[in-house]
């Protein structure tokens, strides 16, 4: 009877999801359908389907007075008739805990002003849920933030939900320059322990990522932009551009990270225990500076010219310890 | 009977049933939910029905309707469906709202905090979702909380792990906490194999979490962040300070998040000199590299030394 399994699961996912949609529009009556939508993660063919479902149900016996009310005007749904589901189900306790440990690790990114509601929301959260819910969670788990903390990170935030075009000053990993210029920064997201600003540089007039941490200065111009629609959170923290080089670099052991921290167009493990990689890069300075820290555990492959700078690099910090 | 509609109707009456009720008051409340003329088909419908409920975390409870132990009956008690009304405030929520939205993709974290949303105004968040926070997750929150549950249980777990140097195996650990350091997880417990507590980053496992069985305690003492890699440069107590000077482009943001770094006088040329605390190992010389002409190793001569000794192996290769 596979078919029928699969109605009740879907029917299991779908329960679920109006066991909490409910309450919330029990206690804001007349919301509207979009903003339930977009809260509950849900599209508004599925919550129209479910909300006619609601409305045959109730409790016996079942006559007009029993069911459930829904009515739904103008984009805009007011339920009645359901005070038993005027307050959502209860978390579960693999809910509890995903939210505490995510909430945890949040609250230690560094320089977020968020943080001190976490906090106390979190310990909110394990006190009126019981003891039985998050047991001695709170004291067998431990978070520091790590990472850089970017003290222009608020002034970055009011530029995103203002629209406010910054001017800042900037130290790039990839070319280890400090430069000026002017962003349209379009979103500020948390990845791998740093804060980045996915933003439209007018400098390159490309789109490009900024690490919150070596902004060394913002001031918004004054001006304000209309929103590109740029990717932000989620996506690759390297996006390929038309100058890449493609680098090619033998890794062995105690450079094998190397494969795992950065993008990699290419991998091949080779038998002796070694990976040659093959990594996009627009510019070579990071790289040849990635090579003057793995020393002899890696060797570079092409492009020639890399090795050029490797070596340039190495004589110029040479020069420093005569 | 949409199945979807008979398990908002069983929801309903159970939770609003005074006494609990048997399967044959159930049949007959609800009347064309269970309505199979063959009454052990109807049962079953309803047993898979209550798994469902049970699945998604609705609590039913079975006991005895008479005094000799036949009849069971069935209900929901309202104290323990219903969330407890929680003081948060509207920074709160929104604060929870963020960090659930920094989850991995199954959504563990947002399915709670949608929970938690009800009495909120949602307006208000709806807007912060179109400029989200959102962090990279990375792992799954399936494995996290599973991880957390061994933790709390003391349970041995079996995982299989890759390490950073890219060797896969299988492990077993007794796990003792959970450390979040630098946007990574780590479970840290009692290697059984090798006899030592070690740190295991959860993105690193290969699989899920395997129970094995009972765990057992950490030593006295025992502190979890202890074991995970401290500094830039590897694990380990810190042991003499090292002195570093770095040029003024890279001197502002360099030692941004070390612990146990202090800021020293800034030299007539701009550069600025910093103490930090070295580790065993080769990883602070790895990390001074990583800065190429921008930084200098000051003290001690030993790292001065090994530094010089790398940066000619380079210019010799």
């Amino acid at each position: 009877m596979p078919p029928e399994r699969k109605k009740v699961t879907r029917a299991s996912d779908r329960l679920r999801r109006l066991l909490v949609i409910v309450p919330y529009m029990v206690q804001h009556p007349g919301t509207e359908l979009a903003e339930v939508t977009r809260l509950f993660g849900i599209s508004e063919n599925e919550l129209v389907a479910d909300l006619h479902l609601l409305f045959v149900s109730g409790l016996p016996p079942y006559g007009p007075g029993d069911l459930i009310g829904v009515d739904i005007q103008d984009g805009r749904v007011w339920i009645d008739m359901a005070d038993y589901f005027s307050r959502p189900l209860c978390l579960t306790r693999g809910e509890a805990l995903a939210l505490y440990l995510r909430g945890t690790a949040l609250a230690a990114t560094p320089g977020l002003h968020e943080a001190t509601a976490l906090k106390t929301a979190l310990a909110k959260l394990g006190e009126e849920l019981g003891p039985e819910t998050l047991r001695e969670l709170p004291l067998r788990v431990e978070a520091d933030g790590g990472g850089g903390h970017a003290e222009m990170l608020e002034v970055v935030r009011e530029a995103v939900s203002g629209l406010a075009r910054l001017r800042i000053e900037y130290y790039a990993q990839s070319s280890a320059e400090t430069t000026t210029r002017e962003i349209d920064p379009e979103e500020v997201f948390f990845a791998i322990g740093n804060w980045y600003v996915a933003a439209w540089d007018h400098l390159s007039g490309a789109e490009r990522l900024f690490r919150a941490d070596r902004i060394r200065s913002a001031e918004p111009t004054g001006e304000c932009f209309e929103p590109r629609g740029l990717a932000g959170a989620g996506r690759p923290l390297y996006s390929p551009t038309e100058r890449d080089v493609p680098v090619r670099l033998l890794l062995r052991p105690g450079a094998r990270w190397v494969a795992e921290y950065y993008e990699t167009d290419e991998e091949i493990d080779r038998d002796d225990g070694n990976v040659e990689v093959v990594l996009p890069a627009s510019r070579l300075e990071w790289v040849a500076r990635l090579l003057l820290r793995l020393s002899g555990d890696a060797e570079v492959l092409e492009p020639a010219e890399l090795k050029d700078r490797v070596r340039e690099l190495a004589r110029r910090t040479r020069e420093r310890y005569e | 009977m949409y199945p979807l509609e008979r398990l908002v109707n069983l929801v309903a009456l159970l939770l609003e049933t005074r006494t609990p009720l048997t399967f044959e008051q159930i049949r007959n409340a609800l009347h064309e939910a269970y309505d199979q003329t063959d009454v052990d088909t109807a049962k079953r419908m309803f047993e898979r029905d209550k798994d469902v409920l049970r699945d998604i975390g609705v609590p039913i409870e079975v006991v005895f309707t008479d005094a000799w132990e036949v009849e069971q009956g069935y209900t929901i008690p309202k104290d323990r469906y219903y969330l407890p009304e929680i003081a948060f405030t509207p920074e709160e929520i929104s604060a929870l709202f963020v960090a659930a939205h920094t989850g991995g993709e199954d959504g563990t974290a947002e399915d709670a905090v949608r929970k938690l949303l009800y009495g909120a105004d949602g307006g208000v968040l709806v807007g912060m979702a179109r400029v989200p926070l959102t962090a990279e997750g990375g792992i799954s929150d399936v494995r996290l909380t599973a991880a957390a549950e061994a933790v709390l249980e003391r349970r041995s777990v079996s995982f299989g792990y890759r390490t950073a140097r890219g060797q896969a195996s299988e492990r077993l650990v007794d796990p003792y906490g959970l450390v979040c350091r630098g946007g990574h997880w780590y479970l840290v417990g009692l290697d059984r194999e090798r006899e030592e507590i070690r740190a295991f980053r959860i993105s690193r496992f290969s699989t899920d979490l395997t129970v094995a069985g009972e765990g057992s305690e950490p030593p006295e003492g025992f502190r979890a962040a202890e074991h995970v890699q401290g500094g830039p440069w590897g694990p380990g107590e810190p042991e003499e300070p090292a002195r570093i000077a770095f040029a003024p482009d890279v001197a502002w943001w360099a030692t941004k998040g070390v612990s146990g770094a202090e800021l020293g006088s800034t030299r007539p040329d701009g550069w600025v000199e910093v103490e930090v605390p070295a580790g065993p190992g080769d990883g602070l010389a790895s990390w001074v590299l990583s800065f190429g002409p921008d930084a200098e190793v000051l003290e001690p001569p030993s790292l001065r030394e090994e530094i010089v000794r790398r940066v000619e192996a380079t210019l010799a290769s």
